[in-house]
């Protein structure tokens, strides 16, 4: 039984990726099976540390199944930068990048399964396949302007907010991550969340 | 012009001469007065830029008070980046401080270059990658380092901008108080900061 499930959840990993790369660039089903022997799959439990801080990243990874957090620790506990879901990217950026001890922590919420390509691999798809660098490039500034859009909604929106765009627009998040976890992430006071909480439910009742 | 040029993207990509010469031949030089608003709010920004001479601000409006999100001098990229990518209206200011001599090469010519210069999508990868990670770090230095270290680093990395820059610009880009800032540029100054 297990071993008649185990492909069809591959495929899903590849025709996510496939799905994924064309987004941003056109790409034969010829071509795209040459890109696969790059990429592997990876699977974590729930609550697992995929890169802890000080260790350097080797993998891009993007979400299959499951829920991941991106985080920093500090002295008064942690900061959430990232809430990935499937489809989406999550890595310790500059540490990969920069080939660089991590600042930030990579840990699953739920148990995940990922689509990864590593370093050394990701550099030899560059170097064989012109389309892996035009595809990297617009994923790229599709992030940054992501990132700057995150940016100028949490500064120019109050936190009611930013707390009623993100249930609206993450209708699911609520249930699937911790509460402190999506607080953080929002900059949302936990007192503060579990209050506005309250006020989608009246609001629902009425 | 073009040595800078070349100094400037080996740090990215040693090209070889004749794409080099391809991408330079399409670089322009532009001079703006100081004080001269490059790019405004609802623009579309059409130019990646190398400070060449100067410095140029880049700041956005929350209310009526300005944000400035960053400061480049000499050997630095500056555009409203995300109008340049996206080709939506910019939402940033970006603005001289000096007399500016920019570097610049508009969109339309790297469409062009995509085209024509084999390097190009790698070059363009590289530093749209490294713009991302600048603007990930900022985001952690905020999250991560207090006033003081913020402070440090910025005098580290960029000390001689403290004589350039109007010092309510500088506040406003490490996000501390005006009279915070005052404070921690006196105790720089005072002696026992240097056994620190």
């Amino acid at each position: 039984m297990i071993q008649v499930a185990q492909p069809k959840k591959s495929i899903e990993a590849w025709s996510l990726l496939h799905g994924f790369v064309q987004r941003f660039v056109a790409l034969t089903e010829a071509e795209f099976r040459a890109w696969q022997p790059f990429f592997e799959i990876r699977k974590f439990d729930k609550r697992e540390v995929v890169i802890d801080e000080g260790e350097q990243e080797e993998f891009l990874n993007i979400v299959v199944n499951g829920l991941v957090r991106k985080y920093v620790r500090q002295e008064n506990g942690e900061v959430t930068m990232q809430i990935a879901p499937e489809g989406h990217m999550v890595h310790a950026e500059t540490s990969f990048h920069k080939r660089q001890p991590s600042k930030v922590i990579v840990e699953t919420i739920e148990p995940t399964e990922f689509i990864s390509i590593s370093y050394k691999n990701l550099q030899e798809l560059f170097n064989k396949f012109p389309k892996a660098e035009k595809m990297a490039r617009l994923f790229v500034a599709e992030m940054f302007i992501i990132k700057d859009r995150r940016f100028f909604e949490m500064v120019k929106k109050t936190t009611r907010e930013i707390f009623l765009d993100y249930i609206t627009s993450h209708p699911h998040m609520l249930q699937r991550v911790p509460q402190k976890y999506l607080a953080s992430y929002l900059n949302i006071k936990p007192e503060t969340f579990s209050r506005l909480k309250h006020l989608l439910r009246k609001r629902k009742e009425n | 012009m073009e040595t800078l040029l070349r100094q400037f993207l080996d740090k990215f990509l040693i090209l070889p001469d004749e794409e080099f010469a391809m991408l330079s031949e399409r670089a322009q030089i532009r001079h703006f007065p100081r004080r001269t608003r490059i790019v405004r709010i609802g623009d579309t920004e059409e130019y990646l830029n190398l400070v060449l001479k100067g410095i140029v601000r880049k700041f956005f409006y929350k209310g009526s008070h300005e944000v400035v999100t960053q400061l480049a001098s000499e050997g630095a990229f500056i555009s409203s980046s995300i109008s340049f990518l996206s080709g939506e209206p910019s939402q940033y200011v970006v603005e001289t401080l000096e007399p500016v001599t920019l570097l610049s090469i508009s969109k339309e010519s790297i469409d062009e270059l995509y085209n024509t210069m084999p390097s190009m999508e790698r070059l363009s990868r590289i530093i749209t990658t490294e713009l991302y990670l600048q603007k990930e770090e900022i985001e952690q230095d905020h999250i991560c380092l207090d006033v003081k270290q913020r402070f440090m680093k910025f005098v580290q990395q960029y000390g001689e901008l403290l004589q350039r820059v109007p010092q309510k610009y500088i506040a406003s880009y490490l996000n501390i108080k005006p009279e915070t800032f005052s404070r921690l540029k006196h105790h720089l100054r005072s002696p026992s900061v240097v056994t620190t």
